[in-house]
């Protein structure tokens, strides 16, 4: 399909460094995560039971799902106890201040 | 001589519940326990005691004679068995 | 939600978490029913699904390594006895699950 595969969500200035904030492009659930001033994009969706990672607690780059402490490194979206299971990770890029999300295939 | 056995159990589980089965099936006397339906004032300390018998929170835990069989294992349960038939 | 669709809303959710570890479900169906149902049982009365053949401590981070699928903290041991503990999973190629014992992790 075509269209736009990078959406704009919020400004930059708004997610601060050590903060999960989470975007809907197109209505997809996404957490925008700052590690040491860069930016990550993870699906807002735990790989367990589907709870939104959103109010897990972010240490370092290890974010733990508040359901059930499920731990995932959010610069590679890897479980870290088992590598074979990962919540997506998104592109992002910043223009004009804005975050801009890349949707594959949106 | 009659052989003691004390199966501590889970009421959820239906390995626990196929353990008791075993042991009634094999006209067995035992003492069966699940920990998870005991009391409050109690199942701290008959939980502790399955633990440190058995090392884990893995149920059946089944006590044959002093020895401790941990899991539904038939095999296991005959090599500690003593009474007679065995 | 019913306990009847929060069984089916499990089996979804836990397939998609342990394919990709290479465990199925059971082939022993009467056997999956009454543990997904003990499990809703557990979720509707203490909060979390945990494993209905494990039992729960007083502390958190305990009790999350035993809320199912459990098998990512259990990973050696479970591969060791082609099953998880209480047998709700199976290695894919196992076909006959009675045919697998339990046994504790430092046990063969």
């Amino acid at each position: 399909m075509s269209g736009p595969r990078w959406v704009p969500t919020i400004d930059d200035a708004k997610v601060r460094d050590g903060a999960c904030v989470p975007v809907y492009p197109k209505g997809v659930g996404v957490l925008l995560v700052r590690v040491d001033g860069k930016l990550h994009a993870v699906a807002n969706k735990c790989v367990h039971m589907a709870c939104p990672l959103e109010g897990g607690k972010l240490e370092g780059a290890t974010l733990t799902c508040p359901c059930h402490d499920w731990r995932f490194d959010v610069r590679s979206g890897e479980f870290l106890d088992a590598p074979e299971l990962r919540i997506a990770t998104f592109a992002t890029k910043v223009e004009d201040g804005k975050v801009l999300v890349e949707l594959k295939g949106a | 001589m009659a052989d003691e056995v004390t199966v501590y159990a889970l009421s959820t589980c239906p390995w626990c519940r196929k353990t008791k089965q075993w042991f009634a099936d094999s006209k067995i006397e035992f003492e069966a326990i699940d920990v998870d339906t005991l009391p409050d004032s109690q199942q701290d300390e008959v939980a502790d005691k399955a633990y440190a018998l058995s090392g884990g929170r893995r149920f059946p835990v089944v006590v044959i004679n002093g020895e401790v069989i941990v899991g539904f294992n038939p095999e296991k349960f005959l090599e500690h068995l003593q009474g007679a038939g065995w | 939600m019913g306990t009847a669709e929060r069984k089916e809303s499990l089996r979804y959710l836990y397939d998609k978490v342990v394919d990709p570890l290479g465990f199925k479900f059971t082939p022993d169906a009467a056997l999956a029913e009454e543990l997904l149902e003990q499990e809703v049982k557990l979720e509707q009365d203490l909060g979390a699904p945990y494993c209905p053949c494990q039992m729960r401590s007083r502390v958190r981070g305990e009790d999350m390594r035993i809320v199912c699928p459990c098998i990512p903290f259990h990973r050696a041991h479970f591969d060791k006895m082609k099953r998880c503990w209480c047998g709700l999973f199976v290695h894919k190629d196992v076909t006959d699950p009675d045919s697998l014992p339990q046994f504790p992790p430092d046990e063969e």
